[in-house]
């Protein structure tokens, strides 16, 4: 699976950029440390990355550049907001996405990396959510009431970022809470293929998840972008019925090995 | 860990109470801090409803009680389910202590 890589230094972009093959597709993206939506779009990357095999020759290569510290690069590619994605092909910039829109994301990334010669498309589709446009660019908001409506939409969007969705205390590696930890094990044992978001990792979505779903707890999935529940409603939800989330399973799909 | 003021017995008075709830068992699995809670809880208010509906009929009920502890489970049964659980497990119907060592949950502190 691939994994994003943070590049800080000039001479670093210049010889990353110079070894990538012509067919790999490069996704970059652009964030400043300050803007609370490049959190959500780093998760949101890293999911959808981890569904990318690494194959050789290289299908995707993932950059995330600090769009302030390497304003160079920024004004290469016109990036005036963030957060910014910018795909790349053999030097050419096929499409960028402004905004925050995890679904936009997704489809501009799935839609091109199809286009490629080489390598695994991924197994997930995106589901059939029409995106809003976004235009809403720097979060300079100060006024509550706006900065809640942003945080819902943010959240829209975040709970769409994959079919399944698991929004859990730690990741499926390292577990903070049982509940948790025996989530993560039901969907392994389920094969189901899911994006996670680690919830001790942004206390605004700790908090604006509870709200929006208006539900107390964690871990908490969500399917299709509608919550199921936690833990007990999915333990349920399977005794009842033993097909319950047999279409998001690997099983179901032409895997490529990671 | 700081201790709450909510205890098994003031939970199943309120499920008894704000949920109708003819039959209710509540553990704390924290060790007496009051912070974990396995339940079962058997309703009629439940009945026609799908797990996500009389789960947050109980979040509802309780509402006060779930923001303030760390763990909670809950098994939601009609009076039929429950009965028809009680025929299959021989009486041994009751609420999750899945995951749990002995009835306590793991990392809780004392």
């Amino acid at each position: 699976m691939s994994t994003i890589k943070d590049i800080t230094t000039l001479e670093d972009w210049s010889q990353h950029l110079s070894s990538l093959p012509p067919t790999t597709l490069l996704v970059i993206s652009f964030h400043a440390p300050w803007a609370a939506p490049c959190a959500q779009m780093a998760t949101v990357l890293s999911t959808l990355a981890s569904e990318y095999p690494v194959t050789e020759p290289l299908s995707t290569s993932w950059v995330a550049i600090d769009a302030e510290e390497l304003s160079d690069v920024s004004e290469t590619y016109n990036v005036t907001a963030v957060p910014f994605l910018v795909l790349v092909r053999d030097g050419k910039v096929l499409e960028t996405v402004s905004g925050s829109s995890a679904v936009k994301v997704r489809d501009a990334i799935e839609s091109h990396a199809k286009g490629a010669s080489a390598g695994a498309a991924p197994t997930v589709n995106g589901n059939g959510a029409t995106a809003a446009v976004d235009t809403k660019e720097f979060d300079t908001v100060e006024d509550p009431e706006k900065k809640k409506e942003e945080l819902f939409k943010r959240l829209g969007d975040l709970v769409k970022a994959a079919p399944v969705m698991l929004f859990m205390k730690g990741t499926p590696s390292e577990p903070k809470c049982g509940f948790s930890r025996q989530l993560v094990a039901i969907l392994r044992e389920n094969a189901v293929k899911y994006g996670f978001f680690n919830i001790l990792a942004d206390d605004e979505v700790r908090q604006g998840l509870k709200e929006y779903a208006d539900w107390p707890t964690y871990p908490q999935l969500w399917v299709d972008g509608e919550l199921v529940g936690g833990l007990d409603i999915v333990k349920e939800e399977l005794a009842n019925d033993s097909d319950f989330l047999k279409s998001y399973s690997v099983k179901a799909d032409v895997v490529a090995a990671s | 860990m700081a201790e709450s003021s909510i205890t098994e017995s003031s939970i199943k008075a309120a499920l008894e109470e704000r949920l109708k709830a003819i039959h209710v068992e509540v553990q704390d699995m924290s060790g007496g801090c009051g912070q974990a809670f396995t339940t079962l809880i058997v309703s009629l208010e439940f009945a026609g409803k799908n797990s996500l509906k009389r789960h947050r009929l109980v979040n509802a009920a309780l509402k006060e009680e779930i923001a303030q502890i760390h763990a909670w489970t809950a098994k939601c049964q009609t009076p039929e389910e429950y009965q028809k659980e009680q025929a299959a497990t021989g009486g041994n119907d009751g609420p999750s202590f899945e995951g749990t060592s002995g009835g306590k949950v793991d990392g809780v502190q004392q």
